[in-house]
């Protein structure tokens, strides 16, 4: 089932995924999906500068995975948090199977590659059009170091290129 | 991608009198208390265009709270101008964008002043600042600092649109600013090139920026602090700052303003003090990860006040003029600031600085900081 709700990347990113998978001891995930999301809420617990500078945020956020070229479908994930931890993560293709989140980070897949790539800072992603936020913005601008954090957090994540 | 994004700028001797040529019929000219008494708001209606009115608005207090940033904006709309001059401090320049962007757009607050949504601004009005200090940089970057009420916090609010159209850099309007405001300001200048420069988002055009605005005021501050009079280095520190401005606006401040918003707030301690004694500390911490940049920066300081670390050379020029050096110099007694360190830590974590800054940090990255900088090494 857990295939079945991964959204399909198309498979011309498939050749780099050879190899790195085969001798790898680590766990890996296909990014989006419901396995990357899981190891992903399992990085963030474990991030103790997250924690820090999230220990006074309440409030869930979607990130919005928007198809193009290279992702054929919208994908979601949902992650409850709450003083510096990740109570709950959920994946889904369909935005209405997940609870409303405060906050919503949505940008294009290629556009999140680029984030996990550390080729786009987050912040900056947002300034130049590259990613879209809904949710209050006075709120979410005293917790820059935590969603700093949160993205940093990707890159920890053995994501399959 | 990026942007750099600039007023224009008119400077040098009798740069005022350029108000003259612009289209101005009605002018809401924004100052301060202190200002309102000089003759200043009279220079500055004598140089407006022949036949344009004005309104003067002039009770902005020091880094003040939104209701008084605010108190006189139904007068203002009434009298409904098309330019805001703003003249002063930072906190004039800051209390005229927020003027601005809400004679604008009356059905905002100033909470929606934020750079994710377009405002649509300017489509009655536009905006010149003249300051009449040379540090804070306002009158060429897009965010205001605004107090928020009963608490202590600042809050950072940013907008494009709320960059000033026109910058006017008059030396004559600086020369009669007092040694403590002077080097506070000028304090305040050098945090914002030195950060600017460490800014992980630093590029070309910041770069350049901040290069000269160091290498200006630290030529030249001695010299204003020796003959405050003086056009020559008092033009040179006021473009520096100006410099100094665009630089960090481009790019970002770091973590000398995170901690230093904190203390000021806490501590009622004005910004330029506050950042300029954390400066060095700061300086130090961030050294090992970028310290090609810091080493360049060094080589731009006087060979007068070089040492070998850009830290110690600034420990050195701020000490000539008269920034305090640590926490304790600054006037902040012990029990107070012991009993306010944990608040001290969580409001400067909550910065947009931590973001920016070149090396990362957490609570108890701050917290040796600020107990560091207490008592100097
Ligand atoms: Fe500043």
């Amino acid at each position: 089932m857990a295939g079945a709700r991964t959204a399909r990347v198309r498979p011309r990113l498939s050749p780099f995924m050879i190899g790195v998978r085969s001798d790898a001891l680590v766990k890996m995930a296909r990014f989006p999906s419901e396995e990357w999301t899981k190891l992903y809420a399992e990085k963030l617990n474990a991030n103790k500068s997250y924690e820090d500078a999230g220990k006074n945020w309440e409030g869930a956020i979607t990130f919005v995975v928007q198809k193009d070229s290279a992702l054929d479908k919208d994908a979601f994930i949902y992650l409850d948090l709450y003083h510096g931890k990740c109570r709950d993560a959920k994946f889904s293709l369909t935005e209405s199977d997940l609870p409303t989140p405060e906050y919503k980070y949505a940008g294009p897949y290629g556009n999140w590659r680029k984030l996990i790539n550390k080729e786009i800072d987050p912040i900056q992603g947002l300034l130049t059009g590259k990613f879209k936020l809904q949710g209050s913005m006075m709120k979410i601008m005293r917790f820059t170091k935590a969603a700093k954090e949160m993205v940093n957090t990707t890159a920890s994540v053995q994501t399959e290129s | 991608m990026w942007f750099f994004r600039s007023p224009q700028v008119v400077f040098g001797d009798e740069a005022l009198s350029y108000l003259s040529s612009l289209p101005i019929r009605r002018a809401a000219i924004i100052t301060d208390r202190y200002l309102l008494g000089t003759e200043l708001p009279e220079r500055v209606r004598g140089a407006l265009p022949e036949g344009a009115e004005s309104l003067v608005v002039g009770d902005v207090s020091a880094e003040p709270p939104l209701s008084e940033m605010t108190a006189h904006l139904e007068k203002v709309r009434g009298f409904s101008p098309d330019w805001f001059v703003a003249v002063g401090g930072g906190s004039s320049i800051d209390t005229a964008k927020i003027l601005f962007a809400l004679h604008e757009r009356p059905d905002l607050t100033v909470y929606d002043i934020t750079p994710l949504v377009q405002l649509g601004l300017r489509t009655k009005s536009r905006l010149i600042a003249v300051p009449t200090t040379s540090g804070t940089g306002s009158e060429c970057t897009w965010a205001a600092v605004l107090s928020e009420e009963n608490e202590k916090r600042k809050h950072e609010l940013a907008s494009p649109e709320i960059l000033p159209d026109y910058a006017i850099l008059d030396p004559s309007l600086v020369v009669s600013l007092p040694p403590e405001q002077t080097r506070n300001t000028a304090a305040d200048a050098i945090a914002h090139a030195v950060e600017a420069y460490g800014s992980t988002w630093h590029n070309p055009f910041s770069d350049a920026m901040a290069e000269k605005a160091l290498e200006l005021i630290s030529e030249n501050i001695e010299g204003v602090i020796r003959d405050p009079w003086g056009l020559g280095p008092r033009g040179q520190v006021h473009i520096g700052a100006s410099m100094a401005g665009l630089s960090f606006s481009n790019s970002q401040i770091g973590l000398v303003h995170a901690l230093g918003h904190s203390l000021g707030a806490t501590f009622k301690l004005p910004h330029g003090k506050a950042v300029g004694l954390l400066l060095p500390y700061v300086v130090d911490f961030n050294y090992d990860a970028c310290p090609e940049r810091y080493d360049r920066l060094n080589m731009l300081i006087p060979p007068k006040y070089r040492g070998r670390r850009l830290s110690g050379s600034l420990r050195s020029l701020l000490g000539m003029m008269g920034v305090a050096r640590t926490v304790r110099d600054a006037g902040v007694e012990e029990p107070a600031y012991a009993s306010s360190m944990d608040a001290l830590v969580t409001l400067a974590l909550e910065s947009t600085g931590m973001v920016t800054n070149p090396k990362d940090s957490g609570s108890e990255d701050l917290r040796n900081i600020f107990i560091k900088a207490f008592d100097g090494d």
